[in-house]
């Protein structure tokens, strides 16, 4: 206790500066996929959203459908669709990594990275397989 | 060592000693001030030019913060002369104190990687100034403290808190059986259990680097601290396992962990705090089945 008297006191040690993080930090691939992760999460509970609206759309008749359909047709709709799309594959390919992780598996540096990777490859391929699929139904 | 800490690498980082190639971006794209309270806010200082003499110069932007005067941090740009200094980062601090501006303050002491005294940010990462090559740093490298921690003088972070979260783990040896007339004995094996944990340092790179540490410092343990109190659950010499998972098991001292794993990647002595914490969590599971 003699040591902790000959500090300043708690409330003016305090009084300093609060060092920088998030706003001079490096992003990296650890860091980076994971708010990837956790924001495509929200964007796929605001999405599960429009794909109910879309339901309703769907239930009310034609006229709301169609008009539906125009909007989501339209080029914005259609990046709002892609990024929707991308959203989904990222969260759920980042998920399966997630799981590794849980049961103990793959925390070594290398399979870190070569599992980020893989994230972000297959993430994008499956965007992509997925929009042809739907563009030659 | 030396030939490790030089490799650089595309894709795949192997060791946390290795430097990416290329960084898309420097700093996350946020603006500067992003939460932060305005006596924490940064300003630009004055520049040191380098002494006449000087043949190969080389500028480190550097966080300094006086708390004689209470104003703002700020950023001083210092001029190296690279022939004139030592090879590491710690070197070009010392060699600033020394010949340029003797009120630059900074913890220091073993220089060779075994104290973790010189813990700081180094171009946007963690690392001990000491290991740190500054052949390996940006063509103007930036040194700030370490991250998220209230600064008493310029790299000089107040490190109260993060030691009172370790306390919290009760870094020591419980037993409940009587002492043994000798030793309390372990296999090669059992002893193995505790490679890769106790050789940490406690420098708090890796707790300092973690957003969700950055987010929940207050109830958030922090990689450091979650892989001591690992290191202590996997000693066969230990006998208080049960009142050790007790104190982890909360949503924020352990499970503000969300496999982010900055840690791993900038531990400067090669550990695993992502793999321990990963241990705990699974451990804890196992207990409840």
């Amino acid at each position: 206790m003699t040591a902790a008297a000959n500090r300043p006191a708690a409330a003016e040690r305090s009084a300093g500066p609060l060092s920088p993080h998030l706003q001079i930090y490096r992003p990296q691939l650890t860091s980076v996929l994971s708010f990837a992760h956790r924001l495509s999460g929200v964007a796929l509970g605001l999405y599960s959203v429009l794909l109910v609206a879309w339901l309703i759309a769907a239930a009310a008749g034609s006229a709301p459908f169609s008009s539906m359909q125009t909007v989501m047709r339209s080029p914005a709709g259609q990046l709002l669709l892609l990024a929707g799309i991308f959203c989904f594959f990222l969260h759920l390919c980042g998920g399966i990594r997630h799981l590794f992780w849980d049961a103990g598996y793959g925390f070594d540096l290398t399979a870190i990275y070569a599992s980020g990777w893989v994230v972000v490859v297959a993430s994008v391929t499956l965007t992509a397989i997925a929009w042809f699929a739907g563009s030659v139904m | 060592m030396g030939h490790a800490t030089h490799e650089v690498s595309i894709l795949i980082i192997r060791s946390s000693s290795q430097m990416p190639r290329k960084s898309l971006l420097q700093r996350f794209p946020v603006p500067k001030n992003l939460g932060v309270s305005p006596g924490s806010r940064i300003v630009q200082g004055r520049t040191w030019p380098a002494p006449a003499t000087a043949t190969r110069v080389r500028t480190f932007d550097i966080y300094r913060y006086d708390p004689a005067t209470g104003d703002n941090p700020r950023i001083d740009s210092f001029e190296v002369d690279l022939d004139d200094c030592g090879p590491m980062v710690l070197d070009v601090l010392i060699w600033i104190k020394n010949k340029v501006d003797s009120t630059l303050t900074f913890r220091r002491s073993c220089r060779e990687g075994v104290c973790g005294s010189c813990a700081m940010n180094i171009d946007g990462t963690n690392w001990l100034a000491c290991t740190r090559f500054v052949a390996e740093t940006r063509q103007r490298a930036t040194i700030y403290p370490l991250n998220n921690m209230r600064i008493l003088k310029d790299l000089v972070p107040d490190l109260t808190h993060v030691f009172a979260q370790y306390a919290l783990i009760e870094p020591w040896l419980k037993t409940k059986t009587p002492a043994p007339s000798r030793e309390r004995r372990q296999s090669p094996a059992q002893r193995s259990e505790v490679d890769g944990y106790w050789e940490c340092i406690l420098c708090f790179c890796c707790t300092s680097g973690c957003p969700s540490h950055w987010w929940n410092a207050d109830r958030f343990l922090g990689p450091a601290v979650l892989l001591q109190a690992w290191r202590w659950l996997v000693d066969s010499r230990d006998e208080a396992r049960g009142e050790r998972l007790d104190e982890l098991e909360d949503p924020f001292r352990l499970y503000r962990c969300h496999t982010i794993l900055n840690c791993t990647r900038t531990c400067p002595k090669g550990l695993n705090p992502g793999k321990a914490i990963g241990g705990i969590k699974k451990m804890l599971l196992e207990r409840r089945s």
